[in-house]
C-alpha cells in the first residue's frame, strides 16, 4: 500500500518538505520546477478517484464511516488519533497526498481587504503583515493553477477578480435562495469553486455528483494530487508516502538539519535537509514543532514565543436547514457552494459583536444522510409511517445556508501533546482545548436568525437550525502565527521561523486572524508567496552544518 | 453472515422502522432483510458487532416493544441498527426509483447565469458590501 516513490533520495535535500497537503503541493511544485532538490515526507498514500465512493450507490453509508472527515472516527492507518475531550469542536483533515483537499468542498474564497487589518479597523486581534494587494497577484495565480469556476464582478470584493473558468449552475437550489436574498435587498453570488465547470487542464468537467466532502469520483475537483503533483514529480520532486515525521532534527547550533520519519514497517529513517518546510497543518505542525524539544530548543522548535500551538481558530460553523415544497434536485452537485452571501460579513457594532461570516448555499444529499442521531428521540418521529413521510418531505426540497463564523485567536485555544495518546508509531498525539467565545456565541445567534429570515423570504416552509456543529473543524488556523515581533509570532511574513532561520512554516498554523471565509485560496497563495521569497532570497540563507 | 434467527428477528425489527405506508413497501417487502441488509454490513464492518447486539434485546417482545426497548437503553446499537436498515433500504435501485433519487449520476454542468441575471442585477445595483480600507 504505502510505497517509497523515489527510492534514490537525495543523502542532503535542498528542502525538505513534511506533509503533502494543499500548502506542501505549492512548495514542492514550486522548488522543484526551479531546480531545487525536494523531498516531501508525507505520512499518508495516493488516493486515486476509482476509490472514492461518490459514485456508488453505498455512498451514503460509507461516508459515514470510511470517508468521514474526522480522523478519530474514520480511524485509518495513516491518521493520528486526537484528544478532542475539551474542545468544543472536533478537527476535521485528511491524511495522504493532497492532504485535506481530497476531501474539501472546494468552495475557493478570498479574504476581504479588512480581514488583513482587523486590529485597524476593528481594534481588536492583529493585523497581518501584508494586505490583500500585495496578496492579490498570488491569489491570482493560484486561481490558475488549480482551475477556479466563478462569475467576476462580486461586490463583495474590490475590483479585478477574474475567474478562468465559467461559473458551474448555481441550480434550483441557487436560485431558490437568491430569490429569498432578493426580496430582502441581501447581499449573493455566485459561488467561486476550484472545480471545473468544463475541462481544464488535462482535468476533466465536474459531473455533478454532489460528493465533493468525500472524494472526487470524476477526477474534477481541485485536490492538490491532481492539480500539483503530477507536474512536481515530473520535475523531480521526491515523495516518500507513508513517512510519518516524528522530529525535526537539529544540529549543534540549533538549526535544522532534517528530519527523522517512521515508515509503515515501523522502521525508522532520517532524511538530511538544508532547509524544512512544515507544511502538516494548523494541528500537525504545532504537534510536530512540539515534538521536536532538543537542549537548544527546550520547549519545542521555534517556540521562544511560547505561541506554538496556541491562537487555534476553527470556523466555529452554524448552519439553517430550510424545507421547500418544490423539488429542487438538491442532491446535485457541486459541494461546491452553490452561492454565498456576505451581507453581514463586516463588523456593524450596533449588533453587539464584532467580525461577521461568510454564508454558503450547499446541496443536502441523498436520503440517508437527512437521518442522522435520531437515537433517545421519540421513535415515531423518524420511524413508522414517518420514515416514509420525512423521505417524500425533504429528499430534493431542502438545502442548506452555512455560516462560516470569524473566531478570534485567543492564546488559550491551543493544540499540546497529549500525555498518554499516542498514534500507532507511539508518537505522542496531539489534545485541543478549545472553547468558542462569547463574541461569537453572540455572531452565530445573528446570523442564524437572518438565515432563517432569508429561508423564509424564499418561501420555505419549515427551518431547522444548528447553532454550532460539533463536526465542523474543517479550518485549522493561527498555531504559528506569522508577524514581525519574534515575541508576539512564531514567524516572520515569509513563513520563516524567527528562531530557526532555515525552518519554514507555510500552512494554514501561520493565520494571524481567521477570516470569515474558507481558508485555503488563502494558504496556497500565502505558501507560493512564502516559497517564492524563499527562493529569490536564497544567496542570504543560513543553512545547517551538517549539510 | 447473519444466522437464520438474527435474520428473523431482524425483518421483525425492521418492518417497525419501515413498515408498509405512504405508498412505499416495508423493509422486508424491499428485501432488506434477505438481501441488502448484507449488502449494507459488507460496506460497514464496523456496525456489524452493534447491529448485532441489537438483535438479542428483548427476546420473545413484540417487534415495536423491542423497538422501544433498544432506543430507551441501547442507543448506540439502535442507531447502527437504524443507519443499516435505512441505509439497506436505500441501497435497493426499486426503492430509489420510487423515492425520486437518481443516485449520484453524472450530470454535465449547464451555464445557468441567464437563469438568475436579472436578480443579480440588483446585487450590482446595490453596489459594494465590503469596507474599502
Ligand atoms: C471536509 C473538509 C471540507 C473542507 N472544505 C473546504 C472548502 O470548501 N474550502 C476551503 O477553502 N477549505 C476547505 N477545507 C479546508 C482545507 O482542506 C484545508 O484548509 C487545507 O487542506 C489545509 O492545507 P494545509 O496545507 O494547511 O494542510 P493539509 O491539506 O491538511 O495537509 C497536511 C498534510 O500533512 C500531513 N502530515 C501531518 N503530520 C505529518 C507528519 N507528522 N508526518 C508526515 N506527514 C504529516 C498530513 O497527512 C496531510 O496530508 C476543508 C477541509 C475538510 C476536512
Ligand atoms: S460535484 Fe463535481 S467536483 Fe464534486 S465530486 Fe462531483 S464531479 Fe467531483
Amino acid at each position: 500500500m504505502f510505497t517509497i516513490r523515489s527510492r534514490d533520495l537525495p543523502d542532503v535535500a535542498d528542502v525538505l518538505v513534511v506533509g503533502a497537503g494543499a500548502s506542501g503541493s505549492v512548495a514542492v511544485k514550486e522548488l522543484a520546477e526551479k531546480g531545487f532538490s525536494v523531498v516531501c515526507l508525507e505520512q499518508g498514500d495516493w488516493t486515486p478517484p476509482s476509490e472514492f465512493a461518490g459514485d456508488k450507490p453505498e455512498w451514503e453509508l460509507v461516508k459515514q464511516k470510511q470517508w468521514h472527515p474526522n480522523p478519530n472516527v474514520r480511524d485509518h492507518p495513516a491518521d493520528y488519533p486526537i484528544d478532542t475531550t475539551e474542545s468544543d469542536v472536533n478537527p476535521l483533515m485528511f491524511s495522504g497526498v493532497g492532504g485535506s483537499t481530497i476531501l474539501y468542498a472546494a468552495h475557493w474564497c478570498r479574504f476581504l481587504p479588512s480581514d488583513f487589518k482587523v486590529k485597524t479597523v476593528d481594534g481588536i486581534a492583529d493585523d497581518w503583515p501584508f494586505d490583500y494587494a500585495e496578496l492579490a497577484p498570488y491569489y491570482s495565480r493560484m486561481d490558475r493553477e488549480i482551475g477556479t469556476s466563478g462569475l467576476g464582478g462580486n461586490t463583495a470584493y474590490p475590483d479585478g477578480e477574474e475567474f478562468p473558468l465559467p461559473p458551474l449552475p448555481i441550480g434550483k437550489i441557487g436560485r431558490k435562495a437568491a430569490e429569498g436574498m432578493d426580496k430582502l435587498g441581501w447581499h449573493w453570488w455566485p459561488g467561486a469553486n476550484s472545480i471545473p465547470s468544463r475541462e481544464y487542464r488535462h482535468r476533466p468537467s465536474c459531473l455533478r455528483y454532489g460528493t465533493c466532502l468525500t472524494g472526487c469520483p470524476a477526477g474534477a475537483k481541485a485536490s492538490t494530487d491532481i492539480t500539483h503533483w503530477p507536474a512536481a514529480l515530473e520535475a523531480g520532486a521526491h515523495l516518500v508516502t507513508g513517512a510519518r515525521v516524528r522530529e525535526i532534527t537539529v544540529d549543534h547550533k540549533g538549526l535544522a538539519s532534517g528530519a527523522t520519519y517512521v515508515d509503515r514497517e515501523g522502521t525508522e529513517h532520517h532524511q538530511k535537509a538544508a532547509v524544512v518546510i512544515v507544511a502538516s497543518n494548523g494541528v500537525g505542525t504545532p504537534r510536530l514543532l512540539q515534538l521536536s524539544t532538543s537542549s537548544l530548543h527546550p520547549d519545542g522548535l521555534g517556540n521562544s514565543s511560547g505561541l506554538v500551538g496556541r491562537n487555534l481558530m476553527m470556523h466555529p460553523y452554524g448552519a439553517v436547514s430550510g424545507t421547500y415544497e418544490d423539488n429542487l434536485e438538491s442532491w446535485l452537485g457541486p459541494a461546491g457552494h452553490a452561492i454565498e452571501s456576505m451581507q453581514f460579513y463586516e463588523t456593524d457594532a450596533s449588533r453587539g459583536f464584532v467580525r461577521g461570516a461568510k454564508w454558503n448555499v450547499m446541496p443536502s444529499g441523498g436520503p440517508l444522510g437527512m437521518r442522522s442521531g435520531y437515537g433517545g428521540r421519540p421513535v415515531d418521529e423518524s420511524w413508522g409511517e414517518n420514515f416514509h413521510r420525512n423521505v417524500k418531505a425533504n429528499l430534493g426540497r431542502s438545502f442548506e445556508w452555512g455560516i462560516i463564523a470569524e473566531d478570534l485567536p485567543d492564546e488559550a485555544n491551543r493544540v499540546v501533546l497529549d500525555p498518554t495518546l499516542t498514534d500507532a508509531d507511539g508518537i505522542a498525539a496531539p489534545k485541543l482545548i478549545y472553547k468558542s467565545s462569547e463574541n461569537t456565541t453572540k455572531l452565530i445567534d445573528f446570523h442564524v436568525d437572518r438565515a432563517r429570515e432569508a429561508h423564509e423570504a424564499a418561501g420555505a416552509i419549515s427551518t431547522s437550525e444548528t447553532r454550532l456543529m460539533r463536526d465542523c473543524g474543517w479550518h485549522l488556523l493561527g498555531t504559528a502565527r506569522m508577524g514581525n515581533d519574534p515575541a508576539t509570532s512564531v514567524v516572520d511574513q515569509w513563513g520563516r521561523s524567527h528562531d530557526v532561520p532555515n525552518l519554514y512554516v507555510i500552512d494554514g498554523s501561520v493565520f494571524v486572524t481567521s477570516s470569515g471565509v474558507n481558508p485555503t485560496a488563502t494558504i496556497m497563495a500565502i505558501a507560493l508567496r512564502s516559497v517564492e521569497h524563499l527562493i529569490g532570497d536564497r544567496s542570504n540563507q543560513l543553512t545547517s552544518a551538517v549539510s | 453472515m447473519l444466522t437464520d434467527a438474527e435474520r428473523e428477528r431482524f425483518a421483525q425489527i425492521a418492518d417497525v422502522l419501515i413498515p408498509s405506508a405512504e405508498g412505499m413497501p416495508s423493509a422486508s417487502q424491499a428485501d432488506v432483510d434477505t438481501v441488502w441488509i448484507d449488502v449494507a454490513l459488507t460496506h460497514r464492518p464496523d456496525l456489524d458487532e452493534l447491529f448485532r447486539s441489537a438483535l438479542v434485546v428483548g427476546d420473545g417482545l413484540p417487534g415495536a416493544e423491542i423497538v422501544e426497548l433498544l432506543n430507551a437503553e441501547h442507543i448506540p446499537a439502535f442507531e447502527a441498527l437504524g443507519t443499516l436498515t435505512a441505509g439497506a433500504y436505500f441501497l435497493n435501485p426499486e426503492i430509489r426509483v420510487r423515492i425520486g433519487y437518481p443516485g449520484q449520476v453524472p450530470t454535465i454542468p449547464r451555464n445557468d447565469v441567464d437563469s438568475y441575471s436579472d436578480l443579480l442585477e440588483n446585487v450590482v445595483e446595490r453596489g459594494p458590501v465590503y469596507r474599502d480600507v
